[in-house]
């Protein structure tokens, strides 16, 4: 019997407990709470990788004064509208969505929560409370370009790349236009994998474009470093985007186009915690410290490099512009005149692919 | 040229690998008249497992056999719920098929987007220096023979020995099997370990040979494609096996040609090693006697000696 007492005591306490929980958490309002949502884990390198750099930004940054919660690897649709909710539950005032397929569901949640701040990432859709966030590849992907055009032997760079969507279209344009600057000869082959994840198919590309007489790679979007190994193994270079990719090419390694959210997620933190927060599309390039070049190869000799240095900076300082006309397209019509240069949206929307791109684009 | 005829023809035969062991394992379950279909699951669970034993041990060896021993395991689980509990064969092999993609996480996730040193190719002097010939038939890495080694394995064993014709008679009628002397259920549940095994071990050779790296989802559907090619090879391991070469070198082939520019589009292209596949195992197999008599008459149908 008093055994039985004691055990509805603890019953009843730890009912008392739980329903206080959420009370505790309302009161415990001095420290922000973030969600994280990542699509992917948050390996050694990669998409998610990044992220998770600018979230440990953010916790340098603040220190106590915020809170992590972490989620990976959650496929776009129902599971990841859960999380989000689950968050707004648990108290998190920010959420950073990691994803594109997000979106919907970001929104959603936006408009039921006007009190939590959300940024999402490469979304076109805004409110008030949510805002999205890209990186400006083009500008890296014209440096590495140059790089490859300067070194390349064989005037082939092979590109192995997932869908050609229109961000990926216009870092293709961008790597061409900076190879043809220094090497007007300089072709690419594109392979499209017609697939976001397969690192077997990625490395077969890489084999067969290097079969092709590709001596340069350009691995775009490959969260692994599927093709990087390949081309370490098989000595021509590389050049990969979103982390550095040094470890796995140490003696091939082109460049790495390094992209960063630090500096902007903790701008957002700032804005959430001043109060001043507003949805709005950030579009980071260089001059933003969101985009930049990671781990020049040694084999680039130094007058190369000062060229590439000299764009580096004329780029950050909003002097060149990759999108500079005259550009043609792969068929010789005129895309973009002399001396204009192409409008934010008009890059966002890019559907064609210029001179000196030989594969076409699938349509 | 020959760089790209060399791509091509060595390739093919690193592809179609993982395939052959897969498939060779899963023509044993269904003739022995078990439906098994959580191949993708069993390969992703072997190609973690492969990965990581090989990554601390360093031994490649000590990598395939854990890769075979960890798929195994999971292949009990759909034999308890297939041969214990009745289950239906295809929802049990869906399910475990899930949870072994599940389990690949799991195993895999220190090493998400870890590399290996591939296990090394063979070489055999002037042999393997010949061009073209040298790197497809005598430049490959060891597994790729005992793949083939398989393929002739198997064939023998399932047509000419005593083993086979309890195999495929308990896959043919596991009544009159029973009634002779055969354990029906110890026979499915070797046949199904065996399938395991070797799901396993054609999943570790995508991370440890053709793919050397371990990341989440590698496996990429080609589970599926060794279901298919078991049917559409008609239950016959040679069939099958020139199946799994012709989806290689297809697959090979579109990478090949988007590289040259032809203005094809080139969501066909990733189409092609499917559709040509099919395509051409359903013409060679047309012959409707011959399937009918390839088809393990019992395939998914449980089976109770209690009746």
């Amino acid at each position: 019997m008093n055994f039985m007492t004691r055990k509805i005591k603890v019953l009843f306490g730890t009912i008392v407990a739980l329903a206080l929980l959420p009370l505790s958490q309302a009161f415990a309002a001095d420290v922000l709470k973030i969600g994280y949502i990542y699509p992917s884990p948050a390996g050694d390198v990669g998409w998610a990788h990044e992220l998770d750099r600018g979230r440990l930004a953010i916790e340098e940054a603040f220190g106590d004064k915020v809170e992590s919660m972490v989620v990976e690897n959650i496929p776009e649709g129902p599971d990841a509208a859960r999380i989000m909710n689950q968050f707004a539950a648990q108290g998190a005032k920010m959420i950073m969505l990691g994803s594109f397929g997000y979106m919907n569901d970001g929104l959603k949640l936006a408009k039921r929560y006007p009190d939590i701040k959300i940024i999402h990432a490469s979304g076109y859709k805004l409110a008030e409370n949510m805002g999205n966030f890209q990186t400006r590849n083009y500008e890296s992907a014209y440096l590495a370009g140059m790089s490859a055009g300067q070194i390349t032997k064989t005037n082939t760079v092979g590109m192995v790349a997932a869908y050609a969507i229109p961000e990926v279209v216009g870092i293709i344009n961008a790597f061409t236009l900076g190879a043809q600057s220094v090497n007007p000869d300089a072709t690419m082959k594109v392979v499209w994998l017609n697939s976001w994840f397969d690192p077997s198919k990625a490395q077969e590309s890489a084999r067969s474009l290097i079969a092709q007489k590709s001596d340069v790679i350009f691995s775009i979007y490959q969260d692994t470093p599927s093709v990087v190994t390949v081309a370490e193994e098989e000595g021509v270079y590389v050049v990969n985007t979103s982390s550095d990719m040094k470890k796995y090419a140490p003696t091939k390694l082109l460049v790495s186009m390094q992209i960063s959210w630090a500096d902007h997620f903790v701008e957002q933190t700032q804005a959430v915690l001043d109060g001043t927060f507003k949805g709005t599309a950030f579009w980071g390039g260089m001059a933003d410290n969101a985009v930049s070049m990671e781990s020049w190869s040694d084999d680039l000799s130094a007058e190369q490099l000062a060229a590439l240095e000299g764009k580096v900076a004329e780029i950050s300082a909003g002097k060149f512009h990759p999108f500079t006309g005259p550009i043609v397209n792969q068929d010789g019509d005129v895309m973009i005149k002399d001396g204009e240069t192409m409008a934010d949206g008009d890059l966002l929307a890019i559907n064609w692919l210029v001179k000196g791109v030989e594969t076409r684009l699938p349509k | 040229m020959i760089d790209s005829l060399t791509f091509l023809l060595a390739g093919t035969l690193a592809a179609a690998t993982p395939l052959i062991f897969a498939a060779m394992g899963e023509l044993v379950v269904e003739k022995s008249g078990v439906l098994n279909l959580s191949i993708e699951g069993l390969m992703a669970t072997g190609a973690a497992t492969g990965f990581v034993v090989a990554t601390v041990t360093g031994s490649a060896v000590a990598g395939f056999t854990a890769a075979a021993f960890a798929s195994m395991l999971l292949s009990f689980v759909f034999a308890a719920l297939t041969l214990g509990f009745l289950a239906n064969q295809v929802a049990a092999g869906l399910a475990v098929g899930i949870l072994g993609l599940g389990t690949s996480v799991l195993i895999g996730k220190q090493y998400e987007g870890a590399t290996i040193k591939p296990i090394a190719n063979i070489d055999l002097g002037f042999l393997s220096d010949l061009p073209i010939i040298g790197k497809t038939l005598f430049g490959q890495d060891p597994m790729v023979y005992v793949g083939i080694a398989s393929v002739v394995l198997i064939t023998w064993v399932l047509n000419r020995t005593k083993l086979g014709l309890i195999i495929r008679a308990v896959g043919e009628s596991p009544k009159a099997a029973n009634s002779i002397g055969y354990p029906v259920i110890l026979v499915r549940f070797c046949a199904i370990a065996f399938g395991g095994a070797m799901a396993g071990i054609g999943g570790a050779h995508l991370t440890l040979s053709y793919t050397p790296l371990w990341a989440e989802g590698l496996v990429a559907g080609r589970g599926w494609i060794v279901v298919a090619l078991v049917v559409f090879g008609t239950w016959k391991a040679p069939r099958i096996a020139l199946g799994a070469y012709l989806f290689g070198a297809v697959s090979l082939l579109e990478l090949f040609v988007q590289g040259q520019g032809f203005a094809i589009p080139s969501q066909l292209m990733s189409a092609m090693p499917y559709i040509i596949t099919i395509i051409i195992l359903a013409i060679i197999s047309r012959d409707a006697r011959i399937i009918k008599l390839n088809h393990p008459a019992s395939l998914g149908v449980p089976y109770t000696s209690g009746e």
